[in-house]
């Protein structure tokens, strides 16, 4: 790549103004995502209201009481990366522990999903066996989907801030990760109230 | 005449943003927006060859009502389908905002770049792999659901294509969202000093428009074909009766994106007329703030009309009549544009060249494509309009004859900008006229198919239509005649064109204030901004051969409130 561009990977000459620029975009990209989630939602609900008590058939599982605990692991979770935002805006070190601990924390909440998804195949409720399998799978999923596609940019995130390079002049990276996490995290309440409210 | 002996505004710069580096992979990893812009251009243009190669197969085979021994009807439902698909997805959706977009409006704004230029590059290849996922479908059987995707024929049925070009639009929608993300925030943190929201040209605000569309109601049509990929994998999802699910809902969902898309289409085509319309009449636009607004209000009521692609679905008849009631009042926002472009004309004085009968041809074909909408919006008639070639006939007035022409004439207005060298204005002027005649030989005569109950995307038909066909098809080769003759003339303006100047048109917008072809920064420093549309300023310049802009006139002008 000898021949590249100069480096003009930003119009902003100034990094405040890149700073307030990426924020506004990174709003609108969780805008983006929050309307993905609310029209499932809404599919979910059309579905689900339309069937009435036939949506739910006699003998199939309700949710896993396991993801009471997936919920309790990612709110934490919400924490620890909030209390790393706060170190990283001050140049404090323990930015890299705090995001560490974010890391586990979101791993432990896709192992818990998995698991929970394992019970229920075994209760013998596939993804194909009627609607009622089919939403809970695709709408935790779904999120799941989110989760793990936010974990590379967190993999460096926690890369950056274990070598404490998040200070007061620049913790853009841990600030947008920070968003996308609470955005996770709140979608995920939401998500799931609306699950288990289906389900009876 | 008096040549301005002023200094000349544009400094004139060796390097460009076309020579600055070199080497294929200068390109591929380029960051410019410029460049992003052009590989857009080419792409969309290349599609849209593709995709036009479709439709003239389809007309062809039209020309005989009955079995044609070349095409079989599968054959042919995988060509109207293709031909819809790409056109709708890889062409127009892109054209205006991708490519004429990402290379005007960063220096529209005196700005260096889009707020995120890795973000852009990266859209551009999502664009590339969404295609690619396009073509992959094609040799994996094709795809024959029409455009619309709609269940149960998508999810039980269809080609099987139809899993790969659905993970294609998926995709391709990212790509129109993250341009969408980057124009919005662009447009927010890179108006130079002294461009306020009112002083911006009215392209930016059509785009801006635009955006808000793409960030909102993609995201709904990438979740649709994610679910319709799932029903199809797993056989069972919530557009299946017979599991509980509901049909309809994917209509719905499909068309809560997909009519807020027609607009995604319209609008910057829009943008694009207000543009040249002033700038080839040299008159300041009439009516800057109902123009603006109008492109909003067009983007809020694209979000509350989807409902009227379903009047025979089986939708509620209260429903149909609040649907088709704020489906008239899209008339409005649409008919104050087309005035206030026509009050802008008057007293004009005109200059027609080809970016202009591009402007001219729109208003003409945008007016009959708007007011066929409104039979289709009244609930009677619509019924037996529905399906037939009327609806047809409408929708390409109104994406082909006005948001690709826009582009066409877009493209004329921006090519020495981009390139830096004139195309053949004789040449340009000859292929626009067979452009515009072949165009509504094509789809007028396909009004009155509709209207006489030829039903569209059928392979037979009743031998009674066969000279309405006729003269359709006919129309067709002649509009590919103009295209072809549009391609060969640009091609060969790119090694034989005669030297562009900064500012050929006499245009009061930033972009005419640096040279053809941009340098790689655009700006050295940010420029000052008057009204972009007061031309009192800007005189012929017969040594540069073309115009220059008083810039301290422009500025005095646009501070004292002249020129409006």
């Amino acid at each position: 790549m000898a021949q590249h561009d100069t480096p003009s990977d930003t119009p902003f000459g100034d990094p405040k103004a890149r700073f307030e620029a990426g924020l506004f975009g990174m709003w609108l990209f969780l805008l983006v995502l929050a309307v993905v989630f609310i029209s499932t939602i809404i599919g979910y609900l059309v579905v689900r209201i339309d069937n009435g008590a036939a949506f739910i058939p006699a003998d199939a599982p309700k949710p896993p009481l396991l993801l009471l605990v997936s919920t309790g692991v990612l709110l934490v979770s919400s924490v620890t990366m909030q209390k790393a935002l706060r170190a990283g805006r001050v140049g404090d070190p323990r930015q890299g522990g705090l995001m560490v601990a974010t890391l586990a924390l979101a791993l432990a909440f896709l192992i818990a999903q998995g698991v929970a998804w394992r019970d229920l195949y075994e209760q013998n409720l596939a993804i194909s066996d009627n609607l009622y399998a089919w939403t809970f799978y695709v709408l935790t999923g779904l999120h799941a989907a989110h989760v793990l596609g936010g974990l590379p940019p967190m993999l460096i995130t926690t890369w950056r801030a274990s070598r404490a390079a998040y200070g007061p002049d620049d913790h853009r990276g841990i600030t947008y990760c920070a968003m996308y996490w609470h955005f996770l995290d709140g979608i995920w309440v939401v998500l799931y109230a609306t699950l288990v409210l289906g389900s009876r | 005449m008096t040549t301005l002996d002023s200094r000349p505004v544009v400094t004139e710069v060796k390097d460009n943003y076309l020579t600055f580096t070199r080497g294929l992979l200068s390109w591929i990893f380029t960051l410019d927006h410029k460049r992003i812009g052009v590989m857009y251009l080419f792409a969309v243009l290349g599609s849209f060859f593709v995709g036009g190669v479709m439709a003239l197969l389809v007309r062809t085979k039209l020309l005989f009502p009955g079995k044609v021994e070349w095409m079989t009807a599968d054959e042919y439902n995988k060509a109207f389908t293709l031909h819809g698909a790409i056109m709708v997805f890889l062409v127009i959706i892109p054209s205006i905002p991708a490519a004429l977009g990402n290379f005007v409006l960063p220096i529209m704004l005196g700005a260096k770049d889009v707020a995120f230029p890795r973000m852009n590059l990266f859209s551009f290849y999502l664009w590339v792999v969404g295609a690619a996922c396009a073509v992959y479908s094609l040799m994996a059987g094709g795809f024959d659901t029409g455009w619309t995707f709609y269940t149960p024929y998508s999810t039980q049925y269809g080609a099987g294509g139809t899993i790969p070009v659905l993970v294609g639009v998926f995709i391709l929608g990212f790509s129109s969202i993250f341009t969408g993300v980057n124009f919005i925030v662009t447009i927010h943190k890179l108006r130079p000093p002294g461009m306020t929201w009112f002083r911006m040209p009215l392209f930016l605000w059509a785009l801006y428009a635009t955006a808000l569309i793409q960030i909102l109601a993609t995201p709904v049509l990438g979740i649709t074909v994610a679910l319709l990929v799932i029903e199809r994998a797993f056989n069972i999802g919530i557009f299946d009766p017979s599991m509980g699910g509901d049909p309809v809902l994917f209509q719905h969902f499909f068309w809560f994106y997909s009519h807020p898309a027609v607009y995604i289409m319209i609008l910057p085509g829009m943008g694009i007329i207000s543009e040249l319309i002033a700038v080839h009449s040299h008159r300041h636009i009439f009516g800057y703030r109902f123009i603006a607004f109008s492109s909003v209000a067009i983007a809020i009521f694209s979000f509350l009309v989807w409902g009227h692609h379903m009047f025979t679905s089986g939708q509620s008849p209260l429903m149909n009549v609040l649907f088709s009631a704020i489906t008239f009042s899209v008339a409005i926002p649409s008919a104050v544009k087309v005035f206030n472009w026509l009050a802008t004309l008057y007293k004009g004085s005109i200059a027609f060249n080809t970016p202009m009968l591009y402007a001219l041809s729109f208003m003409f074909l945008f007016t009959i494509g708007g007011l066929t909408g409104i039979p289709l919006a009244v609930l009677s008639t619509d019924i037996h309009l529905h399906d037939t070639y009327f609806v047809v006939a409408h929708f390409h007035y109104v994406m082909m004859g006005s948001a690709l022409i826009a582009m066409i004439g877009g493209l004329h207005h921006w090519w020495p900008k981009m390139f830096g060298v004139m195309y053949n204005e004789f040449w340009g002027k000859i292929a626009c006229g067979l452009v515009f005649v072949g165009f509504n030989m094509t789809f007028f005569t396909q009004f009155m198919l509709g209207s006489q109950g030829m039903p569209r995307r059928y392979y037979m038909y009743q031998p009674e239509f066969q000279i309405y066909h006729h003269i359709s098809t006919g129309g067709s080769y002649i509009m590919a005649l103009g295209f072809l003759i549009t391609a060969i003339y640009l091609i060969h303006s790119l090694f034989a064109g005669k030297k562009a100047p900064a500012n050929p048109w006499g245009g009061a917008s930033l972009e005419w204030q640096c040279t053809s072809p941009p340098p790689h920064d655009n700006f050295a420093t940010t420029p000052r901004v008057g009204d972009c549309y007061d031309f009192s300023a800007v005189r012929w310049d017969e040594k540069q051969q073309g115009y220059v802009i008083d810039t301290e006139a422009h500025l005095a002008a646009a501070s004292s409130g002249k020129g409006h």
